[in-house]
């Protein structure tokens, strides 16, 4: 299992005809949120789920962490179907870090950071003590994102933006290929969400980790994703680079407004601004 | 919960607003990870053992008191004679070694065991349902396995409470069908709060207690009676078999509790992120609803309800040793032991020689400690 997934070389996900929708009543024939979606995903690069409320993002997400299962189509990461994994296997593999955390009990982040390492214990639920490479791992994780300062402060005491940063630490300390990230920057400052943003594109240049994240923030997608995927209504409109996502044709189209696409000074890209 | 009292996200720094960026507090010196506070096998030793330690001692000072007291010398020479052999538990011709070795020693040793029992299945419930307010007698459990006992004593599966018999079996149904309902209802929707679980918790309370309320009026006046004493929590007059006999089920319930420690650890942060960080959450949430079934049952048909006992205790452990479920758990056992040791000692010696429900006790300590953390603000900050 751990070898075969260092010699894969084809996509880290591959999605044929996934159907899914949230079954409010066992008698209601709900409607789907996601209809019939094919598509890969590279490994490696970065890429960006855009699309309006509604239109299937998260719950897409969710699918690839294996929280919800299909309920049609097969999903195969590294070429092994997803349905046939264990929890822990899939987690070996992907870190999913959740729009928010809540926690309500006196954990120490340093704590929660070192569950990332579950996965990878096996029997008894998980009952094992911390090695020392666990902590190794742990600690690098919390370097990289600079919460090491943090360690011994609870979880239910620090400001949001650290605790998105120690949850990002704790999808690292997993040894994900893959780092699925719901609104990764929603509730962060300008200054964290550059922060955050740079270190998702270096981790991605260093370990080749692939990044697939869902967000709102259609200009910071445009800088710092290699791909972007725009859904609307439970479909794929159309994936590609941001110049060809980023057009005020499409975006117009799936998000019923008018919108302006000019150059980022510095980058180039497309940047999206809204009419006065 | 700790006070929330520098939350950076509420504070605006008069710079903020001046320079118009986000001015980072400069971090303090990194800390070498190994002084952070985590858990390690030392600080799990260290603490059992002192936990086991004072539960020990409590168990010695609580052998004591009573309507003869007996010194702390007397105990150890007695207790360390049937060690030996040389005393016997069954035929005694001292009458000091027949009180402690026949009344005190099983009722203590009951009282250590239920009360253990009531805060480890607190510690798991409130990991289960995210909600620091969880507690088998707040959110209903206990009386739904006080129905199913009722029911079992009323229609006569189990005449006899002190012998095998097919009553704690059903208090085992009852515990189980309110663990499910309660547990449906806390996974509607994401609204859902801590105050709606509590809510659902007095109702759920009111149906049960409205059941046994009917049986007990349709019973024999001489059976009802009996029931309502025993419905108020009580610790009296077990013998040595019966505790062997609740010591096989909770043995079980907690073996099963003490495996899925870690799993619970992950649960804390919610279902969908426990999956994506490898728990099979469907199966942890299985064979932890059927332990704290199987120890509230349990405990139930043999001492009756007893409140509070595992909403305090799991709170204090928590506060001062560790969140960690693996050390959690075990201390919270032992000192909910100790706690309900303490507390019925109160119970049959306050107003000696009469005593009152042990019950009383623990409501009224664990009362107003739970009125507290009901209106403590970090607890509203924290869902």
């Amino acid at each position: 299992m751990v070898d075969s997934k260092n010699v894969f070389s084809g996509p880290a996900y591959a999605l044929r005809d996934v159907t899914f929708g949230y079954a409010t009543r066992a008698y209601d024939q709900s409607e789907s949120v996601l209809k019939d979606l094919t598509c890969s995903i590279d490994s490696g690069k970065i890429l960006g789920i855009l699309g309006p409320n509604g239109s299937g993002k998260s719950t897409l997400l969710k699918l690839l962490a294996r929280i919800l299962r299909p309920e049609r189509g097969t999903i195969e990461l590294f070429g092994n179907p997803l349905s046939l994994l264990f929890q822990a296997d899939v987690a070996r593999r992907v870190a999913l870090v959740p729009q928010e955390t809540m926690q309500v009990f006196p954990f120490t982040i340093a704590e929660m950071v070192l569950m990332g390492r579950f996965p990878h214990h096996r029997g008894w639920g998980g009952w094992h003590w911390e090695d020392a490479e666990d902590w190794r791992i742990a600690h690098k994780a919390m370097e990289d994102l600079d919460v090491t300062h943090l360690g011994s402060r609870l979880v239910t005491d620090v400001s949001g933006g650290e605790r998105q940063r120690a949850v990002i630490a704790r999808a690292l300390t997993q040894e994900p290929q893959v780092l699925l990230l719901d609104e990764p920057t929603a509730f962060l400052d300008l200054h964290h969400q550059l922060d955050i943003a740079r270190i998702l594109r270096r981790l991605n240049r260093e370990r080749s980790l692939t990044v697939i994240l869902v967000s709102h923030d259609l200009n910071l997608a445009s800088q710092y994703c290699d791909q972007l995927m725009l859904l609307h209504h439970g479909h794929i409109v159309e994936v590609g680079s941001p110049q060809d996502i980023l057009r005020p044709d499409l975006l117009e189209t799936v998000y019923g407004c008018q919108v302006l696409v000019d150059r980022h000074p510095q980058s180039g890209l497309p940047r999206v601004s809204l009419p006065v | 919960m700790k006070p929330m009292a520098d939350v950076p996200s509420l504070t605006i720094s008069p710079s903020s607003k001046e320079s118009g960026e986000w001015v980072q507090p400069s971090p303090p010196r990194p800390l070498p990870i190994s002084s952070l506070r985590t858990l390690t096998i030392r600080r799990w030793f260290w603490w059992v053992g002192v936990s086991l330690v004072l539960a020990v001692v409590t168990l010695l000072t609580c052998l004591g008191f009573g309507t003869e007291s007996i010194s702390f010398s007397r105990i150890w020479f007695i207790l360390v004679g049937v060690m030996l052999g040389t005393e016997s538990i069954h035929v005694g011709t001292d009458p000091t070694a027949v009180i402690l070795l026949q009344v005190r020693l099983p009722r203590v040793l009951l009282a250590f065991f239920v009360g253990g029992s009531l805060a480890m299945v607190g510690v798991a419930l409130q990991a289960l349902l995210r909600n620091p307010l969880a507690d088998p007698f707040i959110i209903g459990i206990s009386s739904g396995a006080a129905l199913g006992a009722a029911i079992a004593l009323l229609f006569g599966v189990g005449i006899s409470v002190w012998s095998v018999s097919a009553l704690p079996v059903c208090a085992f149904a009852g515990a189980l069908l309110a663990l499910l309902i309660m547990y449906r209802i806390s996974s509607l929707g994401h609204g859902f709060s801590i105050y709606t679980l509590l809510l659902a918790g007095v109702v759920l309370n009111a149906i049960f207690s409205a059941f046994i309320m009917f049986l007990t009026s349709v019973a024999d006046p001489n059976r009802a009676f009996g029931m309502y004493a025993w419905l108020m929590g009580s610790l009296t007059g077990p013998d040595f078999f019966t505790l062997g006999v609740l010591a096989l089920y909770l043995g079980v319930g907690l073996m099963v509790l003490a495996t899925q420690a870690q799993s619970l650890n992950l649960l804390t942060l919610g279902e969908e992120t426990a999956r994506s960080l490898g728990v099979e959450v469907e199966r942890v949430k299985k064979l932890v609803f059927i332990a704290a079934a199987l120890l509230t049952g349990a405990v139930v048909s043999f001492s009756g309800i007893i409140g509070f006992v595992g909403l305090i205790v799991p709170h204090a452990v928590r506060l001062v040793v560790s969140a960690d479920h693996r050390l959690l758990l075990p201390v919270a056992g032992f000192v909910g032991g100790m706690f309900l040791m303490l507390a019925d000692t109160v119970a049959r010696t306050a107003l000696s020689p009469g005593e009152f429900p042990v019950g009383v006790v623990t409501a009224l300590v664990g009362g107003p400690v739970f009125l507290y953390l009901l209106t403590n603000r970090s607890m509203r900050v924290g869902m």
